[in-house]
């Protein structure tokens, strides 16, 4: 009776162990010890189980993927924004990340008010929009794509301008380049932002809406992910065939993990059930290139 | 009979003077006269809610929620009290609304708007002047094009148009109050 007892004692251990890393164990990212790391959620906010599993695996990556901060696609709270909400869509199933101090950055989706930029969790400033430099060379603009007005696309210019050579790196909730189904590409905010990202060199763009994983191939020497499927998923929505995919995921929930090097940048979609459903390594184009592509 | 040519020349010199006038005076653009009287509603609704934040919990960066709540509802509190009567067309009057639809008419049909306009739009919901913007309710992305070819509205007051249905709603996102609306804005 005790070796049995000793024995399945052993193997529960086992399958918590297991369960314990799982979402660590597919992790192929270099982590180098210089890098900025980082991830990205879209579309989260539901107070699901299916937000709680992917926080879960979110949390559990950084055990091998020590991400310094999460950036949030929009969509944060579905539904009513009351302090109970916030709780249960936000500040629960991200409280292991928030004790630890990973700081999150929040754009504003369709499902959001805008006095979420007062709530200092989500490190807004009080702005709709804002940019912000985690380390230099590198430097993030969140933006407010329900509401793209001559203000912001005049901040915009301004902000971009004075960035100098830092990464470039923009996020918000209506994708650009998209082969949703349901939604598909934003074409009167491309034609209002893309040529700002081409004239000022913007390396990558995050963003959600649409409740899936896309990899864009690059767009006129512009990366483009799609990111919204932390708490939301919309089966079967990426439309096969299209041109525009370089790799999609719509049959699960999923977050991204990112690495930054001087000239590359290494990504990772994971599943919440922690399995890696695309990696990569994708090295910056320099401004020849980016001029060269982008016809300019 | 001294005094006739007086007469006349008096009467002469005000019948110059009003053809001059009227030749000088400047014409009055009927549309540009609209969107300033827009301007002047929407600049008074100002007035009124600066009045009413005055005094009241402000609005500020906290990890407190609820402090930010109470904030926003008690400035919705103190906006609705000051506009007790309020009503649909306060700001967006009868000429006011017909302008706004002629702005909106070609845009909304532009590449792209109906798209926009039609999958993120909350629908036919119940909404009133003066009354919070349904909790539970998206907020429709405003296509850029209608956007563009709105009045501007004044910078960093949190003001800003909104669709809800058919209806252009004019949204105080600070108090997240419906300040007024055009019906059936766009077909």
């Amino acid at each position: 009776m005790p070796s049995r007892h000793v024995s399945r004692c052993a193997s529960l251990l086992a399958l918590v162990v297991a369960i314990a890393t799982l979402g660590a164990q597919d992790i192929t990212l270099p982590a180098k010890p210089d890098s900025l790391k980082f991830a990205v959620i879209g579309d989260s906010g539901t107070g699901s189980s299916a937000q709680y599993r992917v926080a879960e695996m979110l949390f559990k990556a950084r055990a091998t993927f020590p991400y310094e901060f999460v950036i949030m696609m929009g969509d944060n709270l579905y539904g009513r924004e009351t302090p109970k909400d916030f709780e249960r869509k936000f500040e629960l199933p991200y409280k292991p990340l928030l004790d630890a101090n990973v700081k999150f950055y929040a754009s504003l989706g369709n499902h959001d008010e805008a006095n979420q930029r007062y709530y200092k969790l989500f490190n807004m400033n009080g702005e709709k929009y804002y940019t912000f430099k985690p380390r230099d060379g590198v430097r993030f603009f969140a933006l407010d794509s329900n509401y793209m007005d001559q203000a912001q696309l005049d901040w915009l210019e301004k902000e971009l301008a004075a960035s100098g050579s830092d990464w470039k790196i923009a996020f918000f909730h209506h994708p650009l380049y998209s082969s949703g189904g349901r939604h598909g590409s934003d074409l009167q905010l491309r034609e209002r932002l893309e040529p700002m990202f081409l004239k000022h060199g913007v390396d990558v763009v995050f963003s959600g809406h649409e409740h899936f994983y896309e990899r864009v191939k690059p767009q006129k020497a512009i990366y483009y992910f799609v990111s919204g499927g932390a708490g939301k998923l919309r089966e079967g929505d990426v439309r096969p065939n299209s041109e525009l995919t370089a790799k999609g995921f719509d049959t699960g929930y999923h977050f991204m993990l990112l690495e930054l090097e001087k000239d590359v940048m290494h990504f990772e979609a994971v599943s919440d059930q922690g399995k890696s459903v695309d990696s990569g390594s994708l090295p910056r184009f320099s401004d020849a290139e980016k001029k060269k592509l982008a016809g300019l | 009979m001294k005094q006739l040519p007086v007469v006349l020349a008096i009467g002469l010199t005000l019948l110059r003077v009003s053809a001059t006038s009227a030749v000088q005076a400047p014409e009055v653009n009927p549309d540009a006269q609209l969107l300033l009287e827009f301007k002047e509603r929407v600049d008074h609704y100002l007035q009124l809610r600066n009045k009413a934040d005055d005094g009241a919990p402000p609005l500020e960066k906290t990890e407190d929620v609820a402090q930010i709540r109470q904030a926003q509802l008690t400035l919705a509190e103190r906006i609705k009290a000051a506009r007790s009567g309020a009503k649909q067309g306060d700001i967006f009057t009868p000429a006011i609304a017909s302008q706004f639809k002629r702005l909106v008419h070609l845009p909304a049909r532009e590449t792209g708007s109906k798209e926009i306009l039609k999958e993120d739009n909350p629908g036919a919901i119940t909404f009133k002047v003066n009354e919070r913007y349904p909790d539970k309710e998206p907020l429709a992305t405003v296509p850029p094009a209608v956007l563009g070819s709105l009045p501007k509205l004044p910078e960093k007051q949190d003001l800003e148009y909104r669709f809800v249905g058919k209806h252009l709603v004019l949204l105080d996102t600070r108090a997240h109050l419906v300040v007024d609306y055009v019906p059936n804005a766009v077909s």
